[in-house]
C-alpha cells in the first residue's frame, strides 16, 4: 500500500487495483466487469470459469483490510446483459450478504447501459456521474470538471516502462494528473491500454503486490 | 501403350502441342482409378495432366458431341479442383474451360472462392457445375451443408493444385480432413496432386492420400514432369561495400542498377519478400520513371482482386511491361514468361528460387535466370549459398503438420453444421488423415468436449454449448451459431483483415488491424502504390482519400520474418567457413570481402568447428552475440534456453533478438556467461525440462496461441458489415492467453501453443542436435569494444523476446517511464508508440 496526497486528503493507493479514501470510509475501484468470462461462454466462446469468484474474493479482501463503509464503482461493473447466468448470481448474491452494512454505489459506464442495472436484490445504488464525494467527482469517462477533482475509470490504464538493455514493460497504473485522476481496472478478465501521461502527471505502478511510483526520469523507489 | 488417334489428340495437335509422356502416364493411371502426385517445374503441363485424365474418361463415354445449353442440362458434380490462392480461380477456370469447350463435352466448369459473388452462390446452391474449383475455405463451408453427402455422391476426382504450399500449413490439414469427409462419401474417390519440387516428395503423396478406414496405406503413384530447365543466379553487385548497410530490408541502394535492367527488357517480374518491400520498390521505380507509371503494375495478397486480376491479365496482354510482386504472384496456372525475373532480398530458399526463375526463358531449352538484388551486405552471401545448394540439388522439404486440435475442434464443427456426426463414425475418418493418424481416444475426446462444453473447466456450466450430443449424434447447437461458425471458417489464413476503401467508394484492398490501429484522422501512407490518407474506421473498414504528397507510412505487414531454410543455412555457414580460409570464389563473396574482412580484424570468421561467441558492451547495455548458424527458429530456441540457463546463475533479464546466423543476448548488468558454460551452459542433459521452461518464461507460447485461438474460435471479429462490432465479445488473445493459463492451465489448447512452438518454432529436435554438436565444440569467446558486422543486424532488431529471473517490482525500480519521446534514445525512435487496440476495455 501507499499513501500519497489527493486533493488534499490522504489516498491508499492499494495493490489490488484499489483505491481507499479513508476520510470518506469509502473504497474505489473502476472496470470491474463482473459476468464477462460468463457473457462469452453464452455467447459460445469457451472462457474458463472463476474470474468473477475471484475478483469478487479480492473484494472481499478489500473491504475487511480497510473496513470501508462504502464500496463506490467507477463503471462497467457488469459486463454484458448476459452476464448473470444463475451460477454468477447467485455468487455474486452471496458476496453481497457477506457485506450486509456496506453501502454500495455504482457510477453507470458503457457497458452498464447495456447490461442494465444490477438486480435490485444486490442492494447496489445506481447513479449517472458524476458522483460527489467530498473534494471529489466520480465518473466512468475521463473528464474534469469544474468545481472538483474528477477520478474516472474506462481506459483501463497500463504504463509503459522502459529499461536499460532494451527492456520494457507494461503495467497497470494509477494515474492522477493536476485536475483528474484514472484508476486501473479491478477485473481479473480485462486487459489494458497504454496511456501518456501528461507532464507533471504522478504514476503509480502496480507490480509483483507493490505500488510503485514511476517518475518520468529516474524512478525514485516507493514507500510501501 | 499405343494410342489410337483420339479427339483428345486431335485438340492437342490443334494447339501445335504434343502430350508428354508424363502427362499420358497420368491420363492412363487414372483411367485405372489410380490416385497420386504429379511434380514438375511450374508452367509444364501439369495442370493438363490432372485434368486430361477425367476429361478422357468422359469422352470415352460420351463418344460423340453433345454441347450443353443451359447450366442446368451440364453434368452433375464431377470433379473438384482445389486451390490455394482465390486470385488463382480465374486462371484456372479458363485453362480448364478451353478444352472442355473444344470438345463438346457437356459440362459446366465454375469457381466458388471468398470472391464468388452472391448470385453464382445462389445458383451453386441449387445444382453445383460439374467441375467446381475452390479454396480449402470455401470447400469446408460446402461441408456444412447439411446435404453434402448427396451433393458429393456423384463426385469421381479431387485435384489439389500448389499442394506444396498448402501441405505443412494448417490449411494444407484442412483439405486432409476434408477430403477424409469426402472418400467416406465416396470411397472409389481418385485424388491427384500437383506440387512443385520438393525433397520429400513420398511424403507429401502419402500426407495427401492418407489411408483407409482400417490403416492400410492408399496406394499412390508419384508421376515426375518435365525436368526443371537449367537456371543460372545472379546478383547485382554494388560498386563499393562502403556505404552499402549490413541490414534492414529496404534499401533501394541498387535502384539504378535495377532499373538499367528494366530498361533493356520488354517484360519484367520484380519479386519482393515482403508487402512493405513491395510498396517501396513500386514507389521507387515510379519516382524515378514517372514515364513508367502506365505499364508498371503492383501485386500483393492485400491488394484488391480487381486489382491483381488487372495486373495479371496486363502482363499477360503487355499492357503491363513490369510487375512488382510478392509471393502472390508465385503460383499460376496461365503462365506469362517474361524477359527478367529479378528478386529483392534475401533468396531464402532454394526451391523459392527456383520457381521465381522459372517466370523466365519459357521457350524449350532456354535457361531460366534471376538476378537477386541484395539489400544488405550479407544476402550477397545468401546469394552465393543458394547457388551452391542449386549445384547439389539440396531442395527443400516441407513437413507435415501432426495433430492441430485447433483444426480439429473447426472441423468438429463443422461435421456438427453439415449434418451431425457421431464418435464412431468420426473416429476413423479423422484417423485416416496423416495429421491425426496418431491422435489418441483422449484426444479426440477432449476436442470433442471442447466444442460440447468448452473444455474442462467449464464443465458444469450449463449455457454454453456450440455443439451438442442427443442421442449418441454431435450437431450444432442453434442456427446462429452454425453462422458464426461459417464466418469463421476463413480465420485459419488471416488475421482480422480490415479493408481499405475510398471514401467515395471503390475498395483498394486490406491491411492488418495492427496498422490501422495506430492510424488517426489525417494520417497518411503509400498502399496500392498510391499515397493516401485516412480518414476513419469504421466497420472493419478504413475510409481513406487520396493523398497529394507521396510520402507516408508503408504498412508494416506481418510475416516479413521468413527464416532461411535449412538447406540454405547449411550453405551460408560453409560459404562463411570458406571466406575464414581466406576463399572468395564467387563474385557476390568477393564484393562482401571488405565487410568478412572487417569481420576477421574486429573478431572471427565464424567456422563449423568452434562455436563464437562475441561479447561487448554498449549503452544498451551488456551484449552476448552467439552465432551457431542454425536458422532462425532453432536460434529462437536456443536463446532462450541459454537465456533461462544463464538466468539461474543470477537475478537476471535478458532482452534477446535473433536471426538465421546467431542470436544476441542483452542485459543491463554483465552476465555470468563463463560461469554458466562451465556448469552445463552447453549440456544436453535436462534439455526438454530446460527448453520447456524457457519458452514458458520468454511467452513464446503466448504468441503462438494468437493463431490457435483464432482458428478454434475463441476470438471472433464480428460479422461483415455489422454496424456494432461485437465490443462486449472482444478479448485479445493474449488477455486470453493468461486467463486460460491461471484458471485452466490444463486446456489442450496451451498444450497446443507449447507443442507448438517446440516442435514447429522451435525444431526442437534440430535444436538437441544442435546442442550435442555445439557441446562437443570449443567455444570461442572474443571480447569487441565496438560490435562486429555479424552482430550488427542483431543488434538493431526491435523485435525481441525476454525472459526474467528477477523480481517486477525490482526491475521496475530501475526503470522509467518514457514521457517525453524526444528524451529516449536515438536508437528507440523507431519503436512506435505502444497503444493497445480498444478491444480490450
Amino acid at each position: 500500500m501507499l499513501t500519497i496526497d489527493l486533493a488534499g486528503e490522504p489516498a491508499h493507493l492499494l495493490p489490488d487495483r484499489a483505491l481507499h479514501l479513508p476520510v470518506h470510509d469509502a473504497l474505489l475501484v473502476a472496470d470491474v466487469h463482473w459476468g464477462k468470462a460468463a457473457a462469452f461462454r453464452a455467447d459460445r466462446i469457451p472462457v474458463p470459469r472463476g474470474t468473477t469468484t475471484d475478483d469478487l474474493e479480492r473484494l472481499d479482501a478489500l473491504l475487511e483490510m480497510t473496513a470501508a463503509r462504502r464500496l463506490l464503482v467507477l463503471g462497467d461493473l457488469l459486463h454484458a446483459r448476459t452476464s448473470l447466468p444463475a451460477e454468477t448470481r447467485l455468487a455474486i448474491e452471496a458476496w453481497r450478504a457477506r457485506h450486509p452494512r456496506v453501502e454500495i454505489v455504482l457510477v453507470r459506464g458503457n457497458h452498464d447501459e447495456r447490461a442494465g442495472d444490477p438486480p435490485a436484490v444486490l442492494d447496489i445504488a445506481c447513479v449517472d456521474a458524476p458522483y460527489a464525494l467530498g473534494p471529489f467527482r466520480l465518473h466512468h469517462f475521463p473528464t474534469e470538471v469544474a468545481d472538483g477533482y474528477a477520478l474516472a475509470g474506462h481506459v483501463h490504464p497500463r504504463v509503459q516502462l522502459h529499461g536499460r538493455g532494451r527492456q520494457r514493460l507494461a503495467l497497470p497504473c494509477f494515474v492522477f494528473g493536476e485536475r483528474s485522476g484514472l484508476l486501473p481496472s479491478f477485473g481479473s478478465f480485462t486487459g489494458g491500454a497504454i496511456v501518456d501521461p501528461a507532464p507533471g502527471a504522478r504514476v503509480y505502478a502496480i507490480a509483483d503486490g507493490e505500488v510503485l511510483a514511476v517518475t518520468p526520469s529516474a524512478l525514485s523507489a516507493a514507500h510501501t | 501403350m499405343t494410342h489410337a488417334p483420339s479427339p483428345l489428340d486431335a485438340w492437342f495437335a490443334e494447339q501445335g502441342w504434343a502430350p508428354f509422356a508424363f502427362q499420358r502416364e497420368v491420363w492412363d493411371a487414372y483411367a485405372r482409378g489410380e490416385s497420386g502426385l504429379i511434380h514438375a517445374a511450374t508452367g509444364t503441363g501439369k495442370t493438363y495432366a490432372a485434368w486430361l485424365g477425367p476429361v478422357r474418361a468422359a469422352l470415352s463415354m460420351n463418344a460423340t458431341p453433345r454441347p450443353h445449353r443451359r447450366r442446368a442440362e451440364a453434368d452433375p458434380l464431377r470433379l473438384l479442383w482445389i486451390t490455394p490462392l482465390r486470385a488463382l480461380a480465374a486462371d484456372t477456370e479458363r485453362s480448364l474451360r478451353a478444352p472442355v469447350d473444344a470438345l463438346g463435352l457437356p459440362w459446366s466448369i465454375e469457381s466458388r472462392t471468398g470472391d464468388t459473388s452472391q448470385a453464382r452462390r445462389a445458383r451453386q446452391r441449387t445444382q453445383l457445375p460439374t467441375a467446381l474449383i475452390t479454396t480449402p475455405e470455401s470447400l469446408t463451408l460446402l461441408l456444412c451443408r447439411d446435404d453434402h453427402r448427396e451433393i458429393f455422391r456423384s463426385l469421381e476426382c479431387v485435384v489439389v493444385d500448389e499442394w506444396h504450399e498448402l501441405m505443412s500449413t494448417k490449411r494444407g490439414v484442412q483439405v486432409e480432413l476434408a477430403l477424409a469427409r469426402l472418400r467416406a462419401v465416396v470411397p472409389a474417390l481418385r485424388t491427384w496432386g500437383l506440387s512443385a519440387t520438393l525433397g520429400n516428395l513420398e511424403d507429401a503423396a502419402a500426407t495427401l492420400l492418407g489411408t483407409t478406414p482400417d490403416g492400410a496405406v492408399r496406394p499412390g503413384r508419384l508421376v515426375q514432369g518435365v525436368i526443371p530447365k537449367r537456371v543460372e543466379i545472379e546478383a547485382l553487385v554494388p560498386d563499393t561495400m562502403e556505404r552499402f548497410p549490413w541490414a534492414g530490408h529496404l534499401n533501394t541502394r541498387l535502384l539504378p542498377e535495377v532499373l538499367r535492367r528494366l530498361e533493356a527488357s520488354t517484360s519484367a517480374i520484380v519479386f519482393t519478400n515482403t508487402r512493405s518491400q513491395c510498396e517501396i520498390w513500386f514507389q521507387s521505380i515510379i519516382a524515378a520513371r514517372p514515364e513508367w507509371f502506365i505499364h508498371t503494375a503492383i501485386h500483393h495478397g492485400s491488394l484488391s482482386r480487381a486489382q491483381r486480376e488487372d495486373a495479371e491479365d496486363g502482363l499477360k496482354t503487355g499492357r503491363y511491361r513490369l510487375v512488382v510482386a510478392t509471393s502472390s504472384l508465385d503460383l499460376g496456372v496461365d503462365f506469362s514468361p517474361v524477359d527478367v525475373v529479378m528478386q529483392i532480398g534475401s533468396p531464402k530458399g532454394v526451391a523459392r528460387l527456383l520457381q521465381r526463375a522459372g517466370r523466365s526463358g519459357h521457350s524449350p531449352g532456354r535457361i531460366s535466370r534471376i538476378v537477386c538484388v541484395p539489400t544488405h551486405a550479407f544476402e550477397l552471401v545468401e546469394v552465393a549459398a543458394a547457388r551452391d545448394a542449386l549445384t547439389v540439388g539440396a531442395i527443400e522439404s516441407r513437413d507435415p503438420l501432426d495433430r492441430p486440435l485447433d483444426v480439429l475442434a473447426q472441423h468438429l464443427v463443422t461435421l456438427a453444421v453439415g449434418g451431425g456426426f457421431t464418435r464412431a463414425e468420426v473416429l476413423p475418418e479423422l484417423r485416416s488423415t496423416r495429421a491425426y493418424a496418431a491422435m489418441s481416444d483422449a484426444e479426440l475426446d477432449w476436442a470433442l468436449d471442447f466444442v460440447v462444453r468448452g473444455g474442462d473447466a467449464l464443465a458444469a456450466y450449463p449455457d454454453y454449448a456450440r455443439v451438442r450430443l442427443e442421442d449418441g449424434r454431435y450437431r450444432i447447437a442453434d442456427a446462429r451459431t452454425a453462422m458464426r461458425h461459417r464466418l469463421n471458417i476463413g480465420t485459419i489464413v488471416s488475421d482480422t483483415a480490415i479493408a481499405v476503401r475510398y471514401t467515395t467508394g471503390g475498395s483498394l484492398g486490406s491491411v492488418e488491424e495492427s496498422f490501422v490501429a495506430r492510424m488517426e484522422a489525417g494520417d497518411r501512407f503509400i498502399f496500392a502504390g498510391k499515397p493516401l490518407e485516412f480518414v476513419r474506421l469504421r466497420d472493419l473498414t478504413a475510409f481513406v482519400r487520396r493523398a497529394k504528397s507521396a510520402e507516408g507510412a508503408i504498412p508494416s505487414w506481418q510475416g516479413s520474418r521468413m527464416p532461411l531454410s535449412t538447406e540454405l543455412s547449411a550453405a551460408v555457414r560453409e560459404r562463411f567457413a570458406r571466406a575464414a580460409a581466406h576463399r572468395y570464389d564467387a563474385p557476390e563473396m568477393e564484393a562482401v570481402r571488405p565487410i568478412l574482412e572487417l569481420q576477421r580484424e574486429r573478431s572471427r570468421i565464424p567456422v563449423p568447428e568452434a562455436l563464437l561467441v562475441e561479447r561487448c558492451e554498449t549503452r544498451d547495455g551488456h551484449h552476448l552475440f552467439v552465432y551457431p548458424f542454425e536458422g532462425r527458429l532453432v536460434h529462437e530456441g536456443l536463446s532462450a534456453l541459454f537465456a533461462y540457463r544463464i538466468a539461474q546463475f543470477a537475478p537476471i533479464t535478458f532482452t534477446f533478438a535473433c536471426n538465421d546466423y546467431g542470436f544476441e543476448l542483452l542485459a543491463a548488468e554483465r552476465a555470468p556467461f563463463e560461469e554458466a558454460l562451465a556448469n552445463g551452459l552447453l549440456s544436453t542433459e535436462h534439455l526438454l525440462h530446460d527448453i520447456v521452461q524457457s519458452l514458458n518464461a520468454a511467452e513464446l507460447a503466448k504468441r503462438q496461441f494468437r493463431e490457435i485461438a483464432r482458428v478454434a474460435g475463441l476470438v471472433f471479429s464480428g460479422y461483415p458489415g455489422q454496424a456494432k462490432p461485437m465490443r462486449q465479445l472482444q478479448a485479445s488473445t493474449s488477455l486470453l492467453y493468461d486467463v486460460f493459463a491461471r484458471y485452466d492451465p490444463e486446456n489442450l489448447l496451451l498444450h497446443q501453443a507449447r507443442r507448438e512452438v517446440l516442435e514447429r518454432q522451435l525444431e526442437a529436435s534440430r535444436l538437441g542436435v544442435t546442442l550435442a554438436r555445439l557441446e562437443q565444440q570449443p567455444v570461442t569467446l572474443v571480447d569487441l569494444d565496438r560490435p562486429s558486422p555479424l552482430a550488427f543486424p542483431l543488434l538493431i532488431d526491435r523485435t525481441r523476446a525476454k525472459l526474467s529471473t528477477e523480481k517486477l517490482a525490482d526491475r521496475v525500480r530501475r526503470m522509467t517511464v518514457a514521457l517525453e519521446r524526444e528524451s529516449r534514445p536515438p536508437g528507440a525512435a523507431t519503436l512506435r508508440p505502444a497503444r493497445l487496440s480498444a478491444q480490450d476495455r
